[in-house]
């Protein structure tokens, strides 16, 4: 059952509009990140679904909730994490869990946080003198201390080391194992494939795709099958093979690109015909290709 | 912990860190009057003071001091510091409402207030260099000061959007305060027009208050009037244009 469910959300600032209708669900206990390039408008779409923006048109409802009229109860079941919203700097890490803990009924133990977060050596340090990694885990912290059942986390992982970047991954997966339901807007393919059921492609206030980050990726790029090229080989022939698009030499190697099935029929055929495919590898077609072809930064490339 | 309650912590604990708010809202004026006190002859009435000694001609321009600093600087310095630094937005996201921070705000801003000025008045008060004779009507317009500049501090906030350029206006108007309060020329030497003028600042009027209730001459209610309006005016407009973000 949807938890989130979002149509025709419009949103102009001024004569530019920045939404242009748009459609998504969210279901109970999902994961779905929000991809796109800078400005196709996913801070302003999460904003306005979280009812911290006020929309020019459409319908939002969270848990049967409208976040425009701003109910209380709302704030209780939502964590948001914003991009750029900052602490005073002489607030300790400490002190600032022990606020936002007060905000809630049944908030999470700031221990569990802290360790979560690799912030327990930090605990006294003010907001001001932590690293920019640092500033972002607490962020996130503080977003989570109220046992939110759905999180919205923009940019979740910018600016932290790949280091810390798969430990937030990992106590997401956690919060997943528990239900919380999660809207994430990020930059990094490789962390909307991790975490991710599914992902929305918005360009240009637009949702260009939606799906799951294995069918936008397969809906789009296309497999490549390569392997040492032997002069022996009859490069045409590969060409005729059903699901295969296209057969190149690159740097001495024979790259052939088809659909999903078209590794399969390639090795078929060189069995068939004695040849030994030196160095062989298949490699699927990634989400990051997806998405360049699906958005306007790949068609400046 | 209710979120107001952990709000006041917090703000106290934010204030006490802060040294410009303490230095020049509370240590500054807390010297003054120890300096004073510790002179003798600052207690002696000076005939050219109208009679006054110069303690009692300036504990009303200290306290004036004091809580003119805390609500014209520090409190637009630190809320638009918080608009700024999206610490308001974040509040949103949160079912504590921002408002709570405000109230928390104000409250930690006032206790410093009224705690210097129950000092400014107890210190000669305690080593002897008398009291003002109408106690309570002298904390009454101290008081009144204070809520006023805390109104209008946080007009300043709402209507100048960086927090420097806020504190700094708030700086002048507070040093239009210190002179209508006679900081640098005691109000005694000023000419009746400057008098009429300033007695409609919040700064004449809540001094001209404290100083009357000093003397235990008959209280006028207009100065109490002035500082009403200043504060009606000043809640007013900072409830219209005050905006979160």
């Amino acid at each position: 059952m949807a938890l989130i469910t979002v149509s025709g959300l419009t949103k102009s600032y001024g004569a530019r509009t920045v939404l242009h209708g748009v459609d998504l669900s969210v279901d109970e206990g999902e994961i779905v990140g929000v991809l796109g390039p800078n400005g196709s408008g996913k801070t302003t779409a999460v904003e306005c679904i979280g009812g911290l923006r006020t929309r020019d048109a459409g319908t939002v409802d969270i848990a049967g909730m409208d976040p425009a009229t701003d109910p209380p109860e709302l704030r209780e079941i939502l964590g948001m994490q914003l991009q750029q919203a900052r602490l005073p700097a002489k607030m300790r890490v400490g002190e600032a869990l022990e606020l936002y803990a007060a905000f809630y009924a049944d908030p999470r133990p700031a221990s569990e946080l802290l360790d979560r977060f690799g912030l327990a050596e930090h605990v006294r340090q003010p907001f001001g003198k932590l690293s920019g990694g640092q500033q972002q885990r607490l962020s996130i912290a503080l977003a989570l201390i109220g046992r939110p059942r759905i999180a919205f986390l923009d940019e979740l992982t910018t600016g932290l080391d790949p280091a810390a970047r798969r430990e937030i991954w990992e106590y997401l997966k956690l919060l997943r194992a528990e239900g919380v339901t999660m809207l994430l807007v990020t930059h990094f393919m490789e962390e909307a494939a991790y975490l991710c059921d599914r992902v929305v492609i918005l360009e240009q206030g637009r949702i260009v795709a939606d799906g799951t980050p294995a069918e936008i990726a397969g809906a789009t790029g296309q497999q490549e099958t390569s392997f040492d090229h032997d002069p022996e080989l009859d490069l045409a022939g590969l060409e005729r093979l059903p699901g295969v698009v296209s057969v190149i030499i690159e740097r001495g190697r024979v790259v052939v690109r088809g659909d999903a099935d078209s590794p399969q029929a390639v090795l078929a055929a060189l069995t068939a015909v004695g040849v030994a495919a030196r160095g062989l590898r298949v490699t699927s077609p990634s989400l990051d290709d997806a998405y360049l072809t699906l958005t306007r930064d790949g068609s400046t490339r | 912990m209710t979120a107001f309650t952990a709000h006041l912590r917090n703000e106290t604990r934010l204030l006490l860190r802060e040294p410009a708010a303490l230095i020049f809202g509370a240590l500054l004026p807390l010297a003054a009057i120890i300096v004073m006190t510790a002179i003798p002859a600052a207690r002696n009435a000076v005939l050219d003071f109208g009679g006054r000694s110069v303690i009692e001609l300036y504990q009303p321009t200290l306290v004036l001091f004091a809580t003119s600093v805390l609500g014209l600087t520090i409190v637009p310095a630190i809320l638009g510091g918080y608009r700024q630094l999206g610490v308001l937005r974040r509040l949103r996201t949160t079912p504590a409402s921002p408002a709570g921070l405000l109230a928390a705000l104000f409250v930690v801003v006032a206790a410093v207030g009224l705690i210097v000025t129950a000092l400014l008045v107890l210190i000669p008060g305690l080593a002897g260099a008398g009291v003002p004779k109408d106690l309570g009507l002298f904390l009454l317009a101290g008081t009144l000061g204070l809520v006023a500049f805390l109104a209008l501090g946080t007009v300043l906030a709402a209507v100048v959007r960086s927090p420097q350029a806020a504190a700094g206006i708030g700086n002048l108007v507070a040093a239009i305060m210190w002179f209508s309060a006679g900081l640098w020329l005691p109000r005694v030497f000023f000419p009746d027009w400057l008098v009429t003028l300033t007695d409609l600042t919040p700064g004449g009027a809540a001094t001209q208050a404290m100083l009357d209730a000093a003397a235990g001459a008959p209280a006028s209610w207009q100065p109490y009037v002035v500082l009403l309006a200043w504060t009606a005016l000043g809640a007013g407009v900072a409830v219209r244009v005050f905006r979160w973000e």
